[in-house]
């Protein structure tokens, strides 16, 4: 093509391959019947979602009285997992949005199973603030609807109301993200499927024909919601670190908290979306999509993630001494010398020291450290909210009223109903859709490092292998 | 255009004044028609609709018939009472009575339930205060434990029986038996010992024996060998600038608590801090008491040298020279500087001890005596009937019954198989008595062994009459119709010796019975009133009768002080057993209020624990006796017996000693108190015949394991104690290096100020009191111009205009009874959670006494917190509810709107006080869901979901459901009670119209309510203590309950 000779700009795709090649990989795996692997998983995952559904209902029928808070401790793994699932939902957005209007090419290969991982986050995180209520039957009090009660509108002021918008509004515009980029793989899909299978994927792919029309609205839509997705990447983890920054509790009552928060979601996504990646590209052998280019680029994004969050650590026990303020000055002496001492040390160890690993480039493309890391940076974010919310409401102002929190079966039971979910839904999502996004990836072969002739070159003049 | 209005108006007609339509609006009931016309527009439809209709009809019809909804029945009142109108409450006047527990109350009643008790203002001994047992009296009235019926005991266990087959059998037994013998706790009726002498008159060989479950026999004894009178004398505790109690838990439990607290604390409080005056209290003592937590010094004595402890201040002032070897050194410094102190105090000293032994009382008397405190702090010519027991007597008693020489015994409200020092021989040598009769009204442990139960009455369905202290009589009068077979038990008493003064005829004999004895014998050495008429109605509608008694003598006669006194044991290990302000000995343990109110000392609930002593092990953490902790479960021997007992360290509890309460570990007590911690009574020690509470053949093993519910409210205790560092020798804040759990290497020794820094609570001693003030003041201004810094308005100027409530709390006032904590539970509902929801923190409690101890870690004072709701005028709970469910009124009040609670518990997380309750279960045992109630015991049904136990809920106070937030709402029903009758009167509220339930609960005025823009009432007065403070002003929540600063009055120099 036309392109310029790169020596440095190494292939997003590798493998040589063809646009055909590119649909039999990837379309494939929807039409034929699912491996032993997928099936073991799926059984597990259904039956951990299983136990998960009777755990709230158990919940719902007993009381929150079920789990083990307390008049101290008011929140507990069910904030820090609502907290930690939003979070996780933040990669898949940055890497939808972000990087599309930052023209980030290497973001085809995981864009897809990114904003997947997206939804189903924001649906095992969007279950607490349900679930945690104490009469979730009269949850629709939270909504502003008119009614026949004054009308009696929310409570305007309350984060907590924020946090509704929020996470509605940015599980709404990542499922149309998401969905607007299936639309064409549906089609391909549909193009080679038969009988009813065809019809399905024909009304899921809104009769798309791959007419220039089509292609020039579909780019367009895309553009638009990314546009409309970037600030929510800022303003959801913004608005759920409001849910703490406003409040009157030591340790809650920071104004750093913001870019604190989504530092650490972005922090917390990648490594969430690293650990699927590995491994759906060994599953699903897409080892050719998912590069080592792309495993190395996200791990910069925790390197510089990870950082941050870690000088905002620092800072916060820096302001706390700079205060002269008891109270504040406890909460954190507290955080790390207290009894929940292990948690504030798990979490500084997860997710500041370890990711600076990182620095090294062999180590940043060494997919067993890379995945190590990331269930790493999972354990810690997880402590990281823990500390937030437990440790801090443990001992706040009134010493009489200091408890300790540890969790009921059922909560615990509800936190792995979660992954139960998530990870139905991710199997579904394998078998169904394109785990990498067909349209896109063909989109970028031609484009990214088609003429790199660096030494990881491939042996063969490629260009001569065009499509056929 | 007609005149407008300039004000709200609903609709063009509205706004122009439109006649016809003003009218109409001013109707309560719309006068237009609705006429056909308008029906059939409005329900126009054709046959689609129908067939929609009868479809939604059914759907609907079907779902809703599967809800099984239980159809409740109320019963209006076909004739209107006379006294009642209903939603209005009727007060009558009253005594609350138990053994020689005494109360004069106000009995609230409610469409002819009583559901709460207050006290009388016009009672000269309690003053309108009341205790924790007297507000939870009112429950134990629908206790469903109650007999509900004569019984009989059959080959099969009880049967219910009648009154006439009781009384018939009773009489041939009387008739036939040899000696008769009762056997009661204090008495103090005029009117029942008169009975009891009738009975006693008709059946010569009836005998009465009392005995208290915690005695005072020696005590009585030594004022009948040095005043001729076999009686309590009236202290005053207020007229004392030294008060020196030997382990006399005289604001809790030691003979008139309610009536000491009052009086102490007038020497105590600082109205004028430029005029600040405070009495000295030194407890004596081991364990840490109230009284104890309460005294400025703590001189620390093992429970084996009480008797030397006394001796040695007996030596210092009256001179003498008994043996005081085996007194510990420190003790012994410190009581001769005491002992000097009282003598600088002559007539203004008070010196009082709980001891048990003659000889020991009789030291007390000599040194009261020649301090000349004899007519001045202590009385002897108004003496007190509060205790009036024998130990002697009772152990005679048991001598009989197991010779068999007891034909019949009958039980008058006591349970000795239980509390006695003998309980066990008393059981045992019960079998040999050939009738056993119990007036009791549940089948508790002495009970059972009985065969006939002949049930009282619970006092508030009673009649009858008090002298709690000569020349101050007391009635009680019923509130409500006997809700069980039930029959008085002095009745009882007088049918079977046919007396001649019951008219059975009568529909209330008993009350007959008592006019007549105040006619024959009150009423006639009065002058006051002439008609008896006039004298009796007044004394019933006052509640209280004063005969002003002229002052007879205090003539103190010598005597030599012989006998035993304890004896040093010298062993390493002693235990003492001690009342609890709340269970007593075991006659409130049925109770499930007092079970569920915290100790006001170890902040624990359901259950006694092993107190044991806790000190700073120089580097960084609390260690308990060896080595034990809060929870942990240890083998406690005493002699040959075993219990397993939970460990509570407890700050202030000398070295060498460990102590238990009594009163637990019961198995007659109802579901929902039996087997609830451990028996301790088999193991007190007789001396000489007297009790004793305390043991020294004692040991305690290593920790066994841990208690599965350890139920304590509060798990850190200290708020600044101060220890020697081991490493440098210097003092510093033990608690605070406690709280470090993991030091990563560094020896970090806490972060000192942590605690001491915090704006909760103040204490400066009354000597330095000047420097304290200017200290607090200036913090206070600080935290005053902070939160001036803002940009937030906020609404203050709306709190200017009507009402805005407020509160103060006198922490030098409050001992830390906890009788407002079950006041509020009574006045608010408050439910019952049980042992296993205390201990995972989910008590209900609107009301909360926090207790710190600072100063010495080794011998530390204790500040007592009442921690209710704020009442915040900047609520950070109000901004964070997403449905407006926690929302402020126009008059400062911080409301809770249960019907809108989602149950977030954003606003519990945010509230700086942690005041904030959830319902984390079915509490109320009110949810859709029947199989989701907690159990607060062992109970069949749930506590309250009985409609007995219902019974008590105030109707004006929503009982809240499972998944809402509650709390203290600074009992908004009775400032709407308080207002709406004003305007029924067409006045403005004035100045005690609204009292909160745990303001008038309290024995020493600590907590005042009222309206903050009323300059000149009691509350705005108080306002203006330099000594006030808001607990955490420079968070800027602008709360309404203001604090005073914590003063004690200690002698440093008696800890050297």
């Amino acid at each position: 093509m036309s392109a310029v000779v790169s020596p440095i700009r190494k292939p997003l795709v590798t493998g040589h391959k063809t646009y055909h090649q590119i649909t039999e990989d990837l379309i494939s795996p929807t039409e034929k019947a699912p491996t032993k692997a997928w099936t073991i998983g799926f059984i597990i995952s259904v039956a951990v979602l299983a136990y998960g559904v009777f755990c709230i209902l158990w919940t719902i029928y007993v009381g929150i009285g079920s789990w083990n808070l307390n008049r101290t401790v008011n929140w507990g793994w069910d904030i820090t997992n609502f907290v930690w699932w939003i979070g996780i939902g933040h990669a898949g957005t940055l890497i939808s949005a972000i990087l599309l209007l930052f023209r980030q090419k290497w973001r085809t290969g995981v864009n897809r199973a990114a904003e997947a991982m997206t939804i189903f986050a924001v649906m095992c995180a969007g279950l607490f603030p349900l679930i945690h209520m104490g009469r979730i039957w009269l949850g629709m009090f939270i909504l502003p609807y008119p009614n026949t009660r004054g009308p009696l509108w929310p409570n305007f002021n309350s984060p907590l109301l924020w946090d509704v918008f929020a996470i509605s509004t940015y599980l709404t515009v990542s499922l149309l993200f998401w969905y607007t980029g299936l639309v064409p793989d549906f089609a391909t899909i549909r193009d080679r499927a038969k009988g009813m299978r065809r019809k399905i994927y024909n009304t899921l792919s809104f009769g798309w024909t791959g007419s220039a029309k089509h292609w020039q609205r579909w780019e367009s839509l895309s553009l638009v919601l990314a546009g409309l997705s970037t600030p929510l990447v800022l303003s959801v983890h913004t608005i759920v670190s409001f849910d703490f920054a406003t409040s009157v509790i030591p340790g809650w009552h920071t104004t750093i908290f913001p870019p604190y928060f989504v530092a650490g979601a972005i922090f917390s996504g990648f490594a969430m979306v690293l650990t699927l990646m590995i491994i759906t590209r060994k599953l699903l052998k897409l080892e050719d999509y998912i590069t080592i280019e792309h495993i190395e680029s996200m791990n910069k994004v925790i390197l510089v993630t990870g950082s941050i969050v870690g000088v905002a650590y620092l800072t916060e026990l820096f302001i706390a001494w700079y205060s002269g303020y008891v109270y504040e000055q406890f909460a954190f002496f507290n955080r790390a010398l207290g009894p929940y001492w292990w948690s504030y040390f798990g979490m500084m160890f997860c997710n500041v020291v370890s990711p600076q690993l990182f620095w090294k480039k062999s180590w940043r493309r060494n997919i067993t450290i890379t995945f190590l890391m990331s269930i790493f940076i999972n354990i810690g974010m997880w402590f990281e909210r823990f500390v937030i919310i437990a440790t801090t409401l443990a001992r706040d102002y009134l010493p009489s009223s200091w408890s300790l929190y540890s969790p009921s079966w059922v909560e615990i039971g509800i936190y792995l109903g979660t992954f139960g979910l998530f990870f139905t839904c991710f199997l579904i999502f394998t078998r169904v859709a394109p785990v990498v996004a067909v349209a896109e990836v063909k989109h970028i072969l031609k484009t990214g490092g088609d003429q790199y002739v660096g030494e990881n070159a491939p042996k063969a003049h490629h260009h001569h292998h065009e499509s056929h | 255009m007609k005149h407008q209005i300039d004000n709200i108006w609903i609709g063009q007609k509205d706004l122009e004044n439109d006649k016809d339509f003003i009218a109409e609006s001013n109707l309560e009931v719309s006068q237009q028609a609705v006429t056909a016309a308008d029906m059939t527009e409005h329900l126009a439809g054709n046959r689609r609709d129908f067939l929609k209709f009868l479809g939604f009809g059914l759907g609907a019809a079907t779902v809703a018939a599967g809800c099984d909804i239980p159809v409740k029945r109320a019963i209006p009142y076909v004739v209107k009472p006379e006294a009642i109108v209903p939603g209005v409450a009727n007060y009558y006047a009253s005594s609350f009575v138990n053994g020689g527990d005494f109360c004069s109350i106000l009995v609230k009643t409610r469409e002819g339930r009583p559901i709460k008790i207050e006290g009388n203002d016009l009672s000269p001994l309690t003053k309108g205060g009341t205790s924790a047992r007297t507000q939870a009296s009112v429950l134990s009235l629908y206790d469903t434990n109650r007999v509900a019926s004569p019984l009989m005991k059959g080959n099969e266990g009880w049967k219910s029986s009648s009154w006439a087959d009781v009384d018939k059998m009773m009489m041939t037994t009387c008739q036939s038996s040899g000696n008769i013998r009762i056997v009661s706790n204090t008495n103090m009726s005029p009117s029942s010992k008169k009975a009891l002498s009738e009975f006693s008159a008709k059946y010569p060989n009836a005998k009465w024996v009392v005995y208290d479950p915690v005695s005072y026999s020696a005590l009585l004894e030594a004022n009948a060998q040095n005043f001729g009178k076999r009686a309590v004398p009236s202290y005053h505790f207020d007229k004392a600038n030294v008060i020196v109690s030997f382990n006399a838990d005289f604001l809790g439990t030691w003979i008139s608590p309610i009536e000491f607290a009052g009086d102490y604390i007038k020497n105590r409080r600082i109205d004028d801090v430029t005029k600040a005056k405070m009495s000295r209290h030194i407890q004596v003592e081991s364990h840490m008491s109230m009284t104890g937590s309460n005294a400025d010094n703590r001189i620390l004595v093992k429970p084996s040298e009480q008797g030397v402890a006394i001796a040695h201040l007996y030596n210092t002032i009256v001179g003498g020279n008994i043996s005081t070897s085996g007194l510990n050194d420190k003790a012994k410094k410190a009581l001769t500087k005491v002992g000097g102190e009282l003598k600088a105090n002559p007539g203004a000293g008070l010196v009082v001890s709980g001891s048990n032994v003659v000889a020991e009382q009789l030291m007390v008397n000599a040194i009261n005596n020649v301090l000349g405190n004899y007519g001045t702090t202590i009385n002897m010519s108004v003496t007190s009937h509060q205790a009036q027991g024998s130990d002697a007597d009772f152990a005679a008693l048991v001598t009989e019954m197991k010779a068999g020489s007891v034909d019949l015994i009958i039980v008058m409200n006591a349970n000795p198989a239980y509390d006695a020092p003998m309980a066990k021989d008393f059981a045992g040598a019960l079998a040999k008595v050939k009738n056993k009769v119990s007036f009791n009204g549940t089948v508790d442990e002495t009970t059972e062994l009985c065969d006939i139960i002949a049930p009282g009455h619970h006092f508030l369905e009673s009649w009858g009459d008090v002298e709690a202290k000569e020349g101050m009589f007391s009635l009680i009068q019923p509130t409500i119709a006997p809700l069980f077979d039930t029959r008085q038990a002095e009745l009882s008493l007088l049918i079977w010796a046919e007396s001649a003064n019951v008219d059975k005829i009568n529909p209330q004999p008993y009350y007959e019975y008592v006019k007549n004895n105040w006619k024959n014998t009150v009423f006639p050495v009065q002058n006051k009133v002439s008609s008896f008429t006039g004298f009796w109605d007044s004394c019933v509608h006052d509640g209280v009768f004063n005969l002003d008694k002229s002052s007879g003598s205090n003539s103190f006669t010598a005597v030599t002080i012989s006998g035993d006194i304890t004896k040093p044991s010298g062993k390493e290990l002693e235990i003492s057993f001690f009342e609890t302000v709340h269970i007593g000995n075991g006659q409130y343990a049925s109770n499930p209020w007092l079970m569920e109110m915290p100790d006001p000392v170890t902040r624990t609930t359901w259950g006694n624990y092993l107190a044991v002593p806790v000190n700073f092990d120089g580097v960084k953490t609390m260690v308990g006796f060896q080595d034990l902790k809060d929870g942990d479960l240890v083998e406690l021997n005493i002699g040959a017996s075993k219990y397993t007992v939970p460990v509570m360290q407890q700050f202030g509890q000398m070295p060498g000693t460990v102590a238990i309460a009594l009163g637990y570990g019961r198995t007659g007590a109802g579901a929902t108190g039996n087997n609830i911690g451990v028996n301790i009574n088999p193991d007190v020690l007789l001396m000489n015949g007297y009790r004793q509470n305390f043991n020294t053949n004692v040991s305690i093993s290593q920790k066994t394991g841990e208690e599965k519910d350890f139920s304590c409210v509060q798990y850190h205790h200290t708020i600044g104690v101060k220890g020697i560092d081991t490493a440098t020798g210097k003092e510093i804040n033990a608690d605070e290096a406690a709280l470090v759990f993991f030091d990563y290497f560094t020896g970090v020794k806490g972060f000192q100020g942590a605690l001491t820094e915090r704006s909760v609570v103040y204490t400066a001693h009354v000597n330095d009191l000047a420097n304290s003030i200017e200290g607090l003041t200036k913090k206070r201004k600080h935290a005053q111009h902070l939160n001036e810094q803002q940009i937030y308005r906020g609404f203050d100027h709306n709190y200017k205009l009507g009402h805005h409530w407020g509160m103060h709390v006198d922490l030098n006032a409050c001992i830390g009874c906890g009788a407002c904590t079950v006041a509020c539970m009574a006045e608010n509902n408050v439910p019952v959670v049980g042992k296993h929801e205390v201990a995972r923190h989910h008590e209900m409690s609107w009301l909360r006494i926090d207790r710190y101890f600072y100063g010495d870690v080794e011998n530390p004072n204790t500040i007592y917190q009442p921690m209710m709701c704020q009442h915040c005028d900047n609520a950070p709970c109000e901004n964070v509810c997403p449905v407006n469910a926690s929302n402020h009124s126009s008059e400062g009040l911080n409301q809770m709107a249960y019907n809108r609670c989602i149950g977030t518990r954003y606003c519990a997380n945010n509230c700086p006080y942690k005041v904030r309750r959830f319902n984390w279960l079915d509490y109320t045992t009110a949810d859709i869901f029947p199989g989701n109630q907690p159990k607060v015991a062992a109970e069949s049904t749930p506590f309250g979901a009985d409609n007995l136990t219902r019974m008590v809920l105030n109707p004006d106070v929503t009982v809240r459901s499972r998944g809402v937030i509650e709390k203290c709402s600074f009992c908004v029903q009775r400032i709407q009670e308080g207002k709406l009758a004003a305007k029924v009167e067409g006045r403005s509220l004035v100045d005690g119209d609204v009292k909160t339930a745990c303001q008038t609960s309290c024995p020493t005025g600590a907590i005042t309510f009222g309206d903050m823009n009323h300059k000149d009432d009691l509350l705005s007065n108080k306002l203006e203590s330099p000594l006030n403070y808001i607990a955490l002003e420079e968070i800027n929540v602008r709360s309404s309950v203001t604090y005073t600063m914590k003063v004690n009055n200690r002698d440093k120099s008696l800890d050297a």
